[in-house]
């Protein structure tokens, strides 16, 4: 009695640190997430953060690379003079405005494939399949490069399509690429689900397949889908800032991507215009991580590899 | 065996669709029918030269005609032309093949030889401080993409200390070694931190869980040393994440390659892909393309096809359904 006793406790005090330590990461991820989008929000209200287009003036003068991170500009300029935390700050709005509607797209399509070959199962699965197969055998990045590519010429000739903007044109390019690992892991819980007894009372109560899919099966499927949404976003988040680096960014206002691809080149000069907004990414991403995984051990998901 | 010949079905249909698809997306918003044969030559052409390379590859036939002209052609081992760059395709990507091979090929295995003890070890003494910072390194590392790892690294080995030249040749194995391995150090490490994080974390998981079955408590009970409960019972049983997602990982090596060639100037696959896609030059964007997914999904049979042989139980739950 008392031996077990002792290693009981002996268990708690072990495992109480590495609990607290995940605390903190989480905790971390969720207030760099709050500042950041307190700050992308209000970034034209903010005193602190200056005008996308204000340059500071070394002695009245634009001057490239003009400022090292200092008092003046927080972290330093950029060649054309510009305040790298502003224009990273109003970076960040766009990004998470991509993200965000490009989970939402992912989401939908992705979710509603994935709900219906795993409830229906038969030659709907073997379609849903198919199509997920087909969008995981290209590299993701491949056909991104693809869509947007095509896309800016398609719309030189179908002209319904114009009103297309760039930001809207990479947000429905990564849903699409969104769509597979969704659909892949809301079809795996689906096939899980659909054999609980909850969903054979529903059915011998004689619920038709819409209600049995809206009202049983989707309620079940949101901490899976919020959870892989969360990890998700992170993911899309860097790869906009890797097209934006590629050179198929959103021109105006600039993404972290694309600030990184303006200064690169000019790193042994002035490391700080690329490395901070390198440094933005880096902490979203990390942010998005921390608290997906959070997401996960508290509903018990098993990540699967998105 | 059964299951075999699905997994081929299964891939020769998607190849199929994929390479279609490509094909298709390439020309919508095309005009008229001569405008690949345009497209591809960019600028102004004489409306002979057009037409000439048209007929040449059969342009102006209807799509299915050209897909299986340009199907067969490519089991023949010829991919067509760049018309820009005005030399075959296969002339073109031959020596850049080996850059993004020898860059995808040595960050997977870094990363495999990185992350399988490290998870071992992690999942052994769970919780242990050891555990704790290797699941605070992973998630640093999953967060940091090619795009944000390069710069920094850059920055750090080739700017501020020199450690490494700036790559701009790439050097062939076989023509200076250790030129070779100083020049793929840097790109090579980028891609390997991130791709061993991941690793390491779904080892870990699985090894944990697989630890706690009754089997791992038998083998110990009967008193086989813990090394080998750890190296042979446990890992042999916990394999299946981390096989799966090397296959997954395959196709984001391709991207992150793409990245890495970009800031350490390497004249790769990915930076002809890019090149032929911005300029629209078909038949390279069509070949290159069938060529990456053949390689990323015949790599990903193999390792279904591997695991099946490790693990009985799969082969036989996948033949029955």
């Amino acid at each position: 009695m008392t031996t077990e006793l002792a290693s009981s406790t002996h268990g708690a005090a072990e495992v109480k640190p590495a609990r607290k330590a995940r605390h903190m990461g989480w905790m971390f991820g969720t207030a760099w997430l709050v500042v950041l989008s307190f700050c992308a929000l209000f970034a034209n209200q903010l005193p602190f953060i200056r005008t996308y287009d204000a340059k500071v003036k070394v002695a009245g003068q634009a001057k490239q690379y003009g400022f090292g991170p200092g008092w003046t500009a927080w972290l330093g300029t950029d060649n054309s003079s510009h305040d790298v935390f502003a224009r990273s700050i109003y970076g960040a709005r766009e990004t998470l405005f991509i993200g965000i509607g490009a989970t939402i797209i992912g989401l939908t399509v992705g979710g509603l494939l994935g709900v219906l070959g795993g409830y229906y199962r038969g030659w709907v699965d073997r379609a849903v399949s198919i199509i997920v197969d087909c969008l995981l055998a290209m590299p993701a990045l491949l056909l991104a490069l693809l869509l947007i590519q095509r896309t800016d010429q398609i719309k030189e000739t179908i002209t319904a399509l114009g009103w297309l903007t760039r930001t809207e044109e990479i947000t429905i390019t990564l849903g699409i690429l969104a769509i597979a690992p969704f659909a892949r892991i809301v079809r795996a819980q689906t096939l899980g689900l659909r054999e609980r007894d909850f969903v054979l009372a529903a059915r011998s109560l004689g619920a038709k397949s819409r209600r049995v899919i809206w009202r049983e099966i989707m309620p079940n499927l949101v901490p899976a889908m919020v959870t892989v949404a969360v990890t998700g976003l992170g993911i899309l988040i860097a790869a906009e800032g890797t097209l934006a680096f590629l050179g198929l960014g959103v021109a105006r206002p600039q993404t972290w991507g694309t600030m990184i691809d303006a200064a690169r080149d000019d790193l042994s000069k002035a490391w700080w215009a690329t490395i901070f907004p390198c440094l933005f990414l880096f902490l979203t991403v990390l942010s998005f991580n921390f608290i997906g995984d959070h997401l996960a051990r508290k509903f018990d998901i098993r990540e699967a590899a998105v | 065996m059964r299951y075999f010949l699905q997994r081929m079905l299964q891939f020769a249909i998607v190849f199929f669709l994929v390479t279609f698809g490509v094909m298709i997306f390439m020309r919508i918003g095309m005009n008229k029918p001569g405008d690949p044969a345009r497209t591809m030559l960019g600028g102004f052409v004489t409306d002979q030269k057009a037409a000439a390379v048209n007929k040449q590859y059969h342009l102006n036939d209807n799509l299915f005609v050209q897909y299986f002209y340009w199907l067969a052609k490519m089991f023949r081992g010829d991919f067509g032309i760049s018309v820009q760059q005005n030399i075959t395709v296969a002339n073109y990507m031959k020596g850049r093949v080996l850059v993004t091979f020898f860059l995808g090929f040595y960050s997977l295995l870094w990363a495999l030889i990185i992350a399988v003890p490290v998870a071992v070890y992690q999942a052994y003494r769970r919780d242990s401080t050891f555990d704790r910072a290797g699941n605070l390194f992973s998630f640093l590392f999953v967060s940091l993409p090619a795009l944000v790892l390069a710069p920094v690294i850059i920055q750090l080995f080739v700017i501020r200390w020199a450690w490494f030249p700036r790559i701009s040749e790439k050097v062939m194995p076989w023509q200076d070694l250790g030129g070779h391995f100083k020049n793929f150090f840097l790109p090579v490490v980028v891609l390997t931190l991130p791709l061993a994080a991941i690793f390491a974390r779904l080892l870990r998981a699985d090894i944990v869980q697989t630890l706690q079955s009754d089997f791992i408590t038998l083998a110990s009970a009967k008193g086989v040393p813990p090394s080998r409960v750890l190296w042979t019972h446990a890992l042999r049983n916990s394999l299946f994440s981390l096989l799966s997602s090397v296959g997954v990982q395959l196709g984001a090596l391709v991207g992150g390659a793409l990245v890495v060639e970009q800031y350490f100037s390497m004249k790769g696959m990915g930076a002809l892909l890019l090149t032929s896609i911005l300029s629209k030059d078909l038949f390279v964007v069509q070949s290159v393309t069938a060529i990456v997914v053949a390689v990323v999904s015949l790599a990903n049979l193999l390792i279904d096809l591997t695991y099946a042989f490790i693990d009985p139980r799969i082969r036989h739950a996948r033949a029955l359904t």
